[in-house]
């Protein structure tokens, strides 16, 4: 479940303060995409509450471009960063989710991405629908190799994991999750078991996920830590403490378990293996 | 070779420290470091600084692992570190967190304060709360007591939750070690009571543990 990053320019140290003025300003002048991106990426990152963010926001959305890798900076990275960023400024964004919804239709697949997760944040029920319609071809076509590149036809991991985030739990959605718990990816196998782990509370799909611990990449033992994290499945304890992965990760998830869960082991038990991972 | 490493039936520790030095793949370097750390032995402690600069985590954590297990007869390896050498020092800060050695105070406080990694300012506040000050005379305690609360308390503004989360563990720790001033004692319930704040920038899990940490020190 890791996304590939949070969309800060590298050329731009975090060091670097601009003002929340200043970030306005470079969104909204359209000259420079690459300040817009900076713009964009600031007030998303700073939770900012000033009025004109998210109006902004909605229009560097509007503004988005087929793909084009050969000018520089493409007009899409813009847009990507604006989804992003109204996905951190839930609950007031919610005022963009039709503008996100047009977005899960872009033919950019890394837009696409970009909306659901936002969606997801935002937890935006009319999202359902869309977001399983994405996913209804199942785990060979949706979830399938593109032929010029490695990545699936449909951004699946960020589609599942948003069904999850909203939390709709009918027969319809557990019925378009459940088959990617199959794919021959494991980072999609264990986003499909955390959704349904939201959605359903089954102790069946904890087994997945726990079992992605002891897998030999590194990538899927943290993909599956923040999984157990996001699910706040709390008897996971034990195997997230043995995991052969960074203490920062397994601190990550052990939030999750704290905040997001419920039941045995308890909070005392949680934040003293916490305490032991400092 | 020392008493623990006969008792164990550890290879000489020249031999294991040559088998790191001559190991040739990340793999090799793991076991060789495992190997040495095993001996317990204090002339392993140089060797096992140099491999924290080795740019291999596998490696490092069981050099760090090592390390804190030698205590103090580690501490004087770890302090003539090259400061330059960042990577090396990241796990340097968490080795002396672990050991617990005074004269590792003003590495930690400089970690909490100025390192840009979220992890080593988390490890040096966890280090800060656990500094065994028992042998020192009063004056001296009351010293060091007092640079480690400045530090920590400097920290509860950090901008990572982690690293408040460890700020919170340092206080509470600092406060159970040994009795503190009353205006000392003060100044840190005040911060422990504001990462309990309940906030939007705050995570739940802050809030919890500040909680747990202000019970602990004053029982109903």
């Amino acid at each position: 479940m890791l996304s590939s990053g949070d969309g800060r320019p590298a050329s731009t140290p975090e060091g670097t303060p601009i003002s929340e003025e200043e970030a306005l300003r470079r969104l909204r002048q359209t000259s420079d995409p690459s300040q817009q991106y900076y713009g964009a990426w600031w007030l998303g990152r700073m939770r900012s509450q000033h009025p004109e963010a998210i109006p902004l926001l909605q229009g560097a959305l509007r503004l988005r471009r087929p793909r084009d890798t050969g000018a520089g900076v493409e007009e899409n990275a813009v847009a990507r960063n604006a989804a992003r960023a109204l996905g951190k400024l839930a609950p007031a964004a919610r005022c963009a989710i039709p503008d996100l919804l047009d977005t899960l239709e872009d033919p950019d697949d890394g837009l696409r991405e970009a909306a659901a997760r936002a969606l997801g944040e935002l937890q935006a029920p009319e999202a359902v629908a869309a977001l399983c319609r994405r996913l209804s071809s199942g785990p060979e076509v949706a979830g399938g190799q593109r032929s010029d590149s490695p990545r699936l036809v449909e951004p699946c991991e960020a589609l599942l994991e948003a069904l999850g985030d909203i939390g709709v739990a009918t027969p319809e959605v557990l019925a378009v999750v459940e088959p990617f718990t199959t794919h021959s990816r494991p980072i999609i196998r264990s986003a499909a078991a955390r959704t349904l782990l939201q959605l359903s509370g089954d102790a069946r799909w904890s087994g997945v996920l726990v079992e992605l611990l002891d897998h030999p990449q590194l990538q899927v033992r943290r993909a599956a830590l923040m999984d157990l994290g996001a699910a706040g499945w709390r008897p996971a304890l034990e195997p997230i403490g043995r995991t052969l992965a960074e203490n920062s990760l397994k601190l990550m998830a052990l939030r999750g378990l704290v905040e997001q869960g419920k039941g045995d082991p308890g909070i005392p038990e949680l934040l003293a293996c916490m305490d032991s991972l400092l | 070779m020392s008493a623990a490493a006969m008792e164990m039936s550890c290879p000489p520790t020249a031999e294991l420290i040559a088998a790191v030095q001559r190991a040739d793949s990340s793999q090799g370097l793991l076991l060789a470091t495992q190997a040495l750390a095993a001996c317990a032995d204090p002339a392993a402690a140089s060797t096992l600084v140099e491999v924290l600069g080795f740019n291999n985590p596998g490696a490092a954590v069981a050099a760090v692992d090592g390390l804190i297990h030698l205590g103090p007869g580690a501490v004087d390896a770890l302090l003539q570190l090259d400061p330059e050498n960042y990577g090396a020092r990241a796990w340097a800060v968490r080795a002396l967190a672990g050991i617990g050695d005074v004269r590792g105070l003003e590495l930690l406080v400089d970690a909490l304060g100025t390192d840009v990694a979220a992890s080593v300012r988390r490890a040096a506040a966890k280090g800060l709360g656990a500094l065994r000050l028992g042998d020192l005379e009063p004056a001296r305690q009351a010293a060091i007591q007092a640079r480690c609360l400045d530090a920590l308390l400097a920290a509860t503004a950090d901008g990572e939750w982690v690293v408040r989360y460890a700020v919170v563990v340092g206080l509470e720790g600092l406060a159970k070690a040994s009795p503190l001033e009353p205006a000392a004692q003060g100044a840190l319930k005040a911060g422990l009571q504001r990462l309990q704040v309940v906030s939007a920038e705050n995570p739940t899990v802050v809030q919890l543990r500040a909680q747990l940490a202000l019970d602990h020190l004053s029982p109903p």
